[in-house]
């Protein structure tokens, strides 16, 4: 028994799957027709824009230099209303996501060039960047969302294949399984966990810091302007708001996942069961008729008590491990 | 005998004090209506519960901090006086109640801070939400009209041709600068946000500075919570939500910056700032600018002046700096 809790409290994964499973079982009792597999299908569309996101900014947060995105909500609005700009205009579909792409490489590198190349602390910089980016998008819609876009849109968020939802099966996966690729099976990845935890031994072992950390906010802003795509097809509107207070889901998601919020510590998997239990409770919440105001509350506690608990694990491991040598 | 160490504002201040002069001269020139006294009771008004809770930030942000739940600490303190005030109760145990509320709120932040070493960002997010949902609770939805407590004439009265808030705001300014500057606990602040383990070596208590500091910033949110009632006579759901980034953007302009540069900044340098964006947003209007990019211009300015700060401060340390992240 002692030997399963050491296990558990080790991997932040196996303690994610635990409470997923706990959340799945409250979850049914309150509504039977939850624990459906259409249903839990279903439910994953509400994650596809928040798994996204949450890669780029676990990214961030595991380069270190207290790094940290508050940009990333609003940098999603933007593009997304860049694209339903571009789409108005008249330009093809493809043509209009690839220029939403570009405007994403552009906001992650203003971001990037702020943070790696000016060293301005990352918090300030992505706050100044933040209202930069939702104002111009508020200015460019002017408060107005861009609707009309064509029929054919709909194919990429609101059809399943296979039962899964399209922009599950077609974007979120595949991208997921590229970003863990590029984190887990290359120098890349390796460059950015040695930058966060240690950001002197990193810069002597030759690692050019300015262009690693220029990447992951190119990165993160990519994947921003893909989510602001599924966004805007889910939706099949562009809003100026549409990712207000995703930046917010976003961090709580990655430091719920064990990511530590002074870099270098946690891995993408326990991301990706954070994004799953808080989608669950957020569709739960939903279908029990809770107000999303309270679902932000539950996060917030949900963000503290996360880190109390990494706290407390961590200290559990130690004292384990003192106690098995 | 020892030399008291007394922080000085250094030449930082004086350089938002001096774009502050010209930001009046210029606009002053542009626009007739810009220089009057009504205008400038008008600018004061607009901005009181930001001159005020910058004090509180500014503090925070000495220490290296961040207080991102100071607009939902505003609201709820802002709705329990309303309701106060409705139900007849006296005005002093008002304004105690309203204080020990702030307090409270600021302590919770606070041990949460010292005690449990979250980062300062998560830990002001998480509760910024939870209080979020306490507002949501206590209007349901409904908004809290028809307040107006016997000091509301504060807000508009004038001697000598200034507003008396101008003055009131200025006192309390001056108040706090001598608080910081001359008393034991300012430089505490300054010792523990310029190196935290030198001051915890010197026989500081630091946890015991930055619990009180959170203290000290929520027991200022009160106050303006008072002069917000006084202004608005109405309470309703997004009180404040808008007043931590407004707040954190006026004293980095103020020269504090974020992440324990406690060497720099001071409170003289924030009511600059404060004035500054304060006479922007005024002149925006007066100039016809479209209001949707106001916020566009504050979020350059935020850039701007960390910019501005990142290059003198690398410059100053060289390559020194660098190495000692």
């Amino acid at each position: 028994m002692k030997k399963l809790a050491f296990s558990i409290a080790k991997s932040r994964t196996k303690f994610l799957l635990l409470l997923f499973a706990v959340e799945l079982v409250i979850l049914s009792l309150i509504t039977p027709y939850f624990l459906s597999l259409s249903n839990l299908l279903q439910v994953t569309q509400f994650g596809a824009t928040l798994t996204l996101l949450s890669l780029g900014e676990s990214l961030i947060m595991l380069g270190g230099r207290d790094g940290i995105d508050i940009s990333i909500g609003s940098a999603m609005s933007l593009s997304g209303v860049i694209f339903g700009i571009a789409v108005s205009k008249g330009i093809g579909l493809l043509a209009a996501i690839l220029i939403t792409l570009a405007a994403g490489v552009l906001l992650g590198a203003i971001n990037g060039a702020l943070v790696a190349m000016a060293k301005v602390p990352a918090l300030i910089a992505t706050l100044g960047t933040q209202y930069i980016y939702s104002s111009l998008a508020l200015y460019l819609t002017g408060g107005v969302p861009i609707s009309g876009f064509p029929e054919a849109f709909s194919f990429l968020s609101l059809e399943s294949t296979f039962g899964i939802p399209n922009q599950i099966l077609f974007v979120v996966i595949p991208i997921t399984v590229l970003v863990l690729i590029l984190v887990y099976k290359m120098r890349f990845g390796r460059r950015v966990y040695l930058m966060g935890t240690n950001p002197e031994a990193a810069k002597f072992t030759g690692i050019r810091e300015v262009r690693v950390r220029m990447g992951i906010f190119i990165l993160a802003g990519v994947l921003a302007a893909i989510s602001a795509v599924i966004n805007n097809s889910w939706l099949m509107t562009a809003r100026a708001d549409a990712g207000t207070g995703m930046e917010m889901q976003a961090i709580t998601v990655a430091v719920l996942g064990g990511i530590g919020v002074a870099g270098g510590v946690g891995h993408l998997g326990g991301v990706l069961m954070g994004v799953f239990i808080i989608t669950m409770m957020n569709s739960g919440l939903q279908i029990a008729n809770v107000n999303s105001v309270w679902q932000l509350a539950v996060l917030g506690l949900i963000l503290i008590f996360a880190i109390i608990l990494n706290l407390l694990m961590n200290k559990f491991v130690i004292k384990m491990k003192k106690a098995s040598t | 005998m020892l030399k008291k160490y007394i922080p000085k504002p250094g030449r930082r201040e004086y350089v938002t004090f001096i774009l502050l002069v010209l930001e009046i001269i210029i606009f002053g020139m542009v626009t007739p209506n810009f220089l009057t006294v009504d205008n400038l009771i008008r600018v004061v008004q607009n901005n009181a519960e930001i001159a005020i809770v910058s004090i509180g930030m500014t503090i925070v942000m000495l220490l290296g901090g961040i207080d991102l739940s100071v607009g939902a600490v505003m609201g709820v303190i802002a709705i329990v006086i309303g309701y106060m005030l409705k139900a007849g109760i006296n005005i002093f145990i008002i304004v105690a109640t309203a204080i020990g509320i702030g307090v409270a709120l600021g302590l919770v932040n606070g041990l949460l801070v010292a005690k449990f070493n979250i980062p300062d960002m998560i830990v002001t997010l998480a509760t910024m939400n939870i209080w979020k949902a306490v507002i949501f609770g206590l209007l349901g939805g409904k908004w809290l009209t028809g307040l107006n407590p016997g000091y509301a004439v504060v807000t508009r009265a004038k001697i000598l041709g200034m507003p008396v808030l101008l003055l009131l705001i200025i006192a309390v300014y001056a108040l706090f600068y001598y608080f910081l500057m001359y008393r034991r606990f300012g430089r505490y602040i300054y010792a523990t946000g310029c190196n935290i383990q030198s001051a915890n070596l010197s026989g500081i208590n630091v946890n015991r500075v930055k619990m009180l500091s959170y203290c000290i910033s929520g027991g200022i949110v009160a106050f303006a919570a008072m002069l917000y009632i006084a202004r608005m006579g109405s309470v309703e759901m997004t009180i404040g939500s808008d007043l931590p980034i407004a707040c954190i953007a006026a004293v980095t302009l103020g020269g504090t910056g974020a992440k324990g540069n406690g060497k720099r900044g001071s409170v003289i340098g924030t009511l600059a700032g404060v004035l500054f964006i304060a006479f922007l947003k005024n002149g925006i209007v007066i100039l016809g600018i479209p209001s949707l990019l106001e916020n566009c211009f504050i979020g350059l300015l935020i850039v701007m002046s960390v910019l501005f700060d990142a290059v003198t401060a690398n410059r100053k340390f060289g390559k020194k700096r660098e190495v000692s992240v």
